[in-house]
């Protein structure tokens, strides 16, 4: 029995659901975000299991604020000669006391760099004590690794451009690390360095890597990050009774347990 | 073994993938609404640190979270410490540790690729399917090994203390006196650009200074060369094979001659 449609349910087509249906026709995007919305997860997930998310949002929320600074900010370590302070210095000075709710921006991408890494930490920390990296996520955990180190690189990178003393010094020491590497490292101090002398050349290349060259990287990198999680899933606590794809009939007996030879001698090999 | 390792994991995957088709909950939007506080805890964290760093700091005068910003660079001078951001502070100690020029790049490069190789292949060595905490006790030595060295290379970092310029310039007459060059007045100046030029971030020189890098120990560089020498070394000290010490040249030729005869004169003192 056909119900009747109103007009509103009609106007709702065509005005909504057509062109949705119409886009889904040729990208599959609609039937993409129903695949990445509804979906089961285990019943038994953590608050733990939040971390990852936390992450996500601790990103998006630096690539907001540092999207608002790049508005203001000049990398430039050129003398401002009307303020006899380098153009770079002085951008930053004006983002934090003069420019509406700069300083808020700027604390928060400055702090947000510092929760990012926490965050980045303790959600591996979680992966790792609930096992997460076995079967059949050992490509998680990878791209996860490289995240850890991209997301480290963001840090680095960010530290150099308020051209003050501090981020001057810190980079001039990180600089010569590198140089002290075998093979690669003086080629590569040379590189980051953009010069002989850490100046201009340095500030202009370390801007074009914080702000699009490493971040490129990792929202490559996050996008398979959330492709693989939600193609495989996330597990449960393993010491949940309750576990997703535990062994009926038995005590919720190890997956792991050696089976045969010694009963109960589980998680030995 | 029983079964071939594949083989159960494969099973246990497929029991996984069923028990959650048919007893697990919808992420959208039962899952989603957790994730969402912990989101939103995660930029009120954000919004509150930025709060009390910019109320409890004005300009470069530090409040608990640090100053807005210190005073402009400037090649030229390095009174204050090179330190990194607090989430480096661990590599940076690495280096006190292996002060020998031999070992510096254990430090430096050595132990952190060795850490991310493991950190990588991870699942890779770990093949057991086992994840409960418990049955995996040499996993969580390792983890608790690794948090608890990380924690106090961490800490060791940011308590390590450094001498600033302003300090050391003080110690000149002292250096003049036991070195013998006194008297010297462009040695003396040497000394006073030495003192301030950040060279004891990574040298020592009297029991000054930390050793960091595989720098070696100036107080007898004196015997090794001349001032000539040293000025040429200083302008360009990547041209004698290091690459780790930058150059100096911006201080200009008659700051380098200071330096030069400073270094010359310094034999050890006795
Ligand atoms: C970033 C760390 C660093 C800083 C800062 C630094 N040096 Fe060096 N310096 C080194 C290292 C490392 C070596 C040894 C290189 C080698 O053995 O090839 C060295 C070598 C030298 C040598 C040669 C020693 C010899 O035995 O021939 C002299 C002289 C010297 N430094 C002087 C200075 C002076 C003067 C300053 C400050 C203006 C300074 N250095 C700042 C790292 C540094
Ligand atoms: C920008 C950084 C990262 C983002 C945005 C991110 C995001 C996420 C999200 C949203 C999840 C879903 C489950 C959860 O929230 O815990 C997840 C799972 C996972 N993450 Fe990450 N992550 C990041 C970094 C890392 C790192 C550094 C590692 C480890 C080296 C890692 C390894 C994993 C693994 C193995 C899973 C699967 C967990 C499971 O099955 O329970 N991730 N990640």
């Amino acid at each position: 029995m056909a119900k009747v449609k109103t007009r509103r349910q009609l106007a709702v087509e065509t005005a909504v659901l057509a062109p949705l249906d119409w886009i889904d026709e040729r990208t599959g995007a609609v039937r993409g975000t129903k695949w990445f919305l509804f979906r089961n997860v285990p019943r038994d997930i953590s608050w733990a299991q939040t971390l990852g998310f936390a992450t996500l949002i601790a990103f998006a929320a630096q690539a907001l604020t540092g999207a608002i600074l790049a508005m203001y900010y000049k990398p430039s370590s050129e003398i401002d000669p009307t303020t006899g302070k380098p153009i770079a210095y002085a951008s930053i000075e004006h983002i934090t006391s003069e420019l509406t709710l700069g300083w808020l921006v700027r604390g928060m991408h400055r702090w947000g760099a510092s929760v990012f890494v926490i965050l980045l930490f303790l959600h591996m920390g979680r992966v790792f004590l609930f096992g997460a990296y076995k079967y059949p996520r050992e490509l998680q955990w990878i791209t996860g690794v490289l995240l850890l180190v991209t997301g480290m690189l963001m840090g680095f990178t960010g530290y150099l451009l308020p051209w003050d003393q501090t981020a001057y010094w810190a980079t001039v020491v990180g600089i010569n690390l590198n140089g002290t590497a075998p093979f690669a490292g003086p080629w590569l101090a040379q590189f980051l360095a953009g010069g002989p002398e850490i100046g201009a050349d340095t500030l202009a290349k370390w801007y074009a890597l914080h702000m699009l060259l490493i971040p490129g990287a990792v929202i490559a990198l996050i996008g398979v990050h959330l492709y693989l999680v939600t193609r495989l899933g996330v597990v449960s606590p393993p010491w949940s009774k309750e576990q997703a794809g535990r062994i009926r009939g038995e005590a919720p007996a190890p997956e792991g347990a050696r089976e045969g030879l010694v009963r109960g001698s589980g998680g030995g090999d | 073994m029983a079964r071939d390792l594949g083989e159960r994991n494969r099973e246990w995957f497929a029991r996984y993938k069923d028990d959650v088709k048919k007893e697990g909950k919808p992420f959208f939007p039962r899952a989603m609404l957790h994730d969402t506080i912990m989101g939103l805890v995660t930029i009120l964290v954000m919004i509150g640190l930025a709060v009390v760093w910019y109320y409890d700091a004005d300009g470069t005068e530090p409040g608990i979270l640090g100053p807005w910003y210190t005073e402009p660079a400037e090649p030229g001078t390095t009174d204050f410490i090179p330190r990194p951001d607090w989430y480096f502070y661990f590599l940076f100690y690495l280096l006190r540790i292996f002060e020998w020029p031999e070992t510096v790049f254990i430090a430096t490069v050595g132990i952190p690729t060795v850490a991310l190789v493991l950190l990588l292949g991870l699942p890779f060595y770990d093949r057991r399917p086992e994840r409960r905490p418990s049955r995996r006790p040499v996993a969580m030595v390792a983890a608790v090994l690794t948090v608890v060295s990380m924690g106090v290379l961490t800490w060791k970092g940011a308590t390590a203390t450094e001498a600033l310029g302003s300090e050391l310039i003080e110690l000149v007459p002292e250096w003049a006196e036991e070195q013998g060059f006194a008297d010297d007045e462009q040695a003396v100046a040497g000394a006073d650009l030495f003192a301030v030029s950040g060279c004891l971030n990574c040298h020592t020189y009297l029991g000054q200074g930390s050793a960091n890098l595989g720098a070696p120990d100036l107080s007898a560089v004196g015997r090794t060369n001349d001032a000539a020498y040293f000025v040429q070394y200083l302008a360009n000290p990547a041209q004698f094979g290091n690459t780790v010490m930058g150059s100096y040249s911006y201080l200009g030729q008659e700051n380098l001659e200071a330096l030069g005869a400073f270094l010359e004169a310094s034999k050890g003192g006795g």
